[in-house]
């Protein structure tokens, strides 16, 4: 058990007082939830500040902060390369509303509605699955996570890692099963804020208490030039920064949680502000938390456990009354994260995957609560998959495979129903199959002890590479192979 | 800091975005908050039982 500074009184007060300003709002604006439309995209009526709000702190959770603190740990200032490119990606989307603006102009809830307009039901129904697969192997480690993060910067005992998680998935599942889109939006709000401050302040506590020279210092000791190119970085290189491109690039394009913030904005010029004006955002999510990383390092030098380098620094180093702030801010992060993930599969799942067996249109009674069921579903789901999922390898390489599964094809089908008019059914088919095959083979060849080896040789990044080339490729020749007159 | 230059300006940089960001979405964004809800109380003869899901 760590020491840590976390005063039960001073910090506890801090975090409880945030916990039921979150729970009220979050509660409160349940009675404006009439539709299914209210539940899944808050009517489409989200302006460009709440849309920014909303998006910073769904694609910022305590997962986000360990994984990027992870990489500052273990590569250096060369770790924040993925936040760099996710964020020229958003801004050229942005700018030019790539893909982004005639998917907002389609009135579509979900990217496979949009897909099955040009590709038909079957890979309406295909691309749903993948989604969810991708999304919910990818968010399963997100409880545990968390919890392992709670656990440790408060100093209580491991053996209460079970109960934090499930505390964290229960708190956020009644809001979000409540209030749906409407409440993760007043509530990802509140969460911005404290959130933000939380970091600001942490983070000049740590330049502070550290010094710029030392944390340099420390990088310089331990990885040398390869701390602040990730080209010369023994443990990234060019393939390593090929396959963050691509999948930082599908992400922007496809993440369903980022995505949903188009989807529900008041429209597509919306939308490309909110993307515009977030880009920024995407350095700031892994160079702040991978200072906290560096600063681990140099406080506590090199560690067996990566990822929980900076949990304890923190645990350590933060003093009482900033460490109440620190935790709300990382509460703030993660329940922002885990409402909308929960909330925009669960969209998925209801729009997508169940759409086949609503030949009749179910009331909107009926609508909502089946949305309510499934978001009630994922969450138990999320907490036995979280308690038994051995997580192998580094963080954001374990997410960057999951989420392959389907960024790789879906960006594919996305880019090509808005601007490739020759391709068909057969190659959107083959573009899903590759991509999903290439991650899922690569993650059970991982934990398969006479595979292990060889997945160890090929790597996540050639995989991942192959996942988003082949994928493509896949749609380009089954499309031109078998050139269909109409659509299924 | 002179020999890297690009990481103490990229990290200076987002510490001075974020925090003046966080100002501005918090008083912009809370304005948002209130006029969603009252576009959505303006629409709520919309909310009939008897509509349909999508």
């Amino acid at each position: 058990m760590s020491v840590s500074h976390f005063n039960w009184l001073l910090d506890g007060s801090i975090v409880g007082l945030y916990l039921v300003a979150t729970m009220a709002a979050g509660l409160m604006v349940r009675r404006y939830v009439g539709k299914v439309e209210h539940f899944l995209v808050a009517g489409r009526e989200m302006d460009v500040h709440l849309g920014i709000a909303s998006l910073a702190a769904t694609e910022f959770g305590i997962v986000t902060c360990m994984y990027t603190a992870q990489n500052g740990y273990e590569k250096g200032f060369a770790g924040a390369t993925p936040g760099i490119l996710m964020a020229l990606a958003m801004l050229f989307v942005g700018l030019t509303g790539f893909c982004v603006k005639p998917l907002r102009d389609s009135g579509v809830i979900t990217i496979p509605e949009l897909i099955e307009r040009k590709f038909g039901t079957r890979i309406r129904w295909a691309a749903g699955m993948v989604i969810v697969l991708g999304g919910l192997l990818n968010m399963g480690v997100f409880l545990r996570t968390g919890g392992q993060f709670l656990v440790l910067v408060s100093g209580l005992d491991a053996k209460y890692l079970e109960i934090m998680m499930t505390v964290l998935l229960v708190g956020v599942a009644v809001y979000t099963i409540l209030g749906g889109m409407l409440s993760v939006l007043v509530t990802d709000f509140l969460q911005f804020v404290v959130m933000s401050l939380g970091l600001i302040v942490v983070t000049l506590l740590v330049l502070v208490n550290i010094g710029w020279a030392n944390l340099v210092g420390a990088v310089e000791t331990h990885y040398g030039a390869g701390g602040f190119n990730p080209f010369v970085n023994q443990t990234m290189g060019w393939p390593y920064v090929l396959f963050n491109a691509m999948l930082n690039t599908a992400a922007v394009l496809t993440w369903q949680t980022t995505i949903a913030r188009v989807l529900a904005a008041r429209d597509a010029e919306t939308g490309r502000k909110i993307y515009t004006r977030t880009s920024f955002f995407f350095v700031c999510r892994f160079l702040i938390p991978g200072l906290w990383g560096i600063g681990a390092l140099a406080a506590l030098g090199p560690m067996t456990n990566t990822l929980e380098a900076m949990p304890r620094h923190l645990s350590a180093s933060v003093p009482a009354g900033l460490m109440g702030l620190l935790i709300a801010a990382m509460l703030a992060a993660d329940m922002s994260t885990d409402s909308s993930y929960m909330l925009t599969w669960s969209s998925v799942i209801y729009n997508d995957i169940l759409a086949p067996f609503r030949r009749t249109p179910w009331s909107e009674k009926k609508g909502l609560f089946w949305n309510r069921m499934i978001v009630a579903f994922i969450g138990v789901f999320l907490l036995f998959y979280g308690l038994w999922y051995p997580l192998k390898g580094d963080l954001w390489t374990y997410l960057g495979v999951t989420g392959t599964i389907y960024l790789a094809s879906i960006s594919v089908l996305l880019i090509s129903c808005c601007y490739w008019k020759r391709a068909n059914s057969w190659g959107a088919a083959a573009s899903i199959s590759v991509s999903a095959l290439i991650p899922v083979a690569y993650l059970v060849l991982e934990q398969l002890p006479s595979t292990a080896g060889l997945a160890g040789n090929i790597g996540p990044y050639y995989s991942g590479i192959a996942a988003y080339l082949l994928s493509a490729l896949a749609m380009v020749a089954a499309s031109l192979l078998k050139p269909q007159a109409r659509h299924d | 800091m002179t020999e890297h230059w690009f990481w103490w300006l990229i990290t200076m940089a987002c510490i001075a975005w974020y925090s003046t960001i966080t100002v501005y979405v918090a008083i912009k964004g809370a304005a948002d908050i209130k006029q969603m809800l009252a576009r959505l109380s303006a629409g709520s003869p919309e909310r009939k039982a008897n509509n349909r899901a999508p």
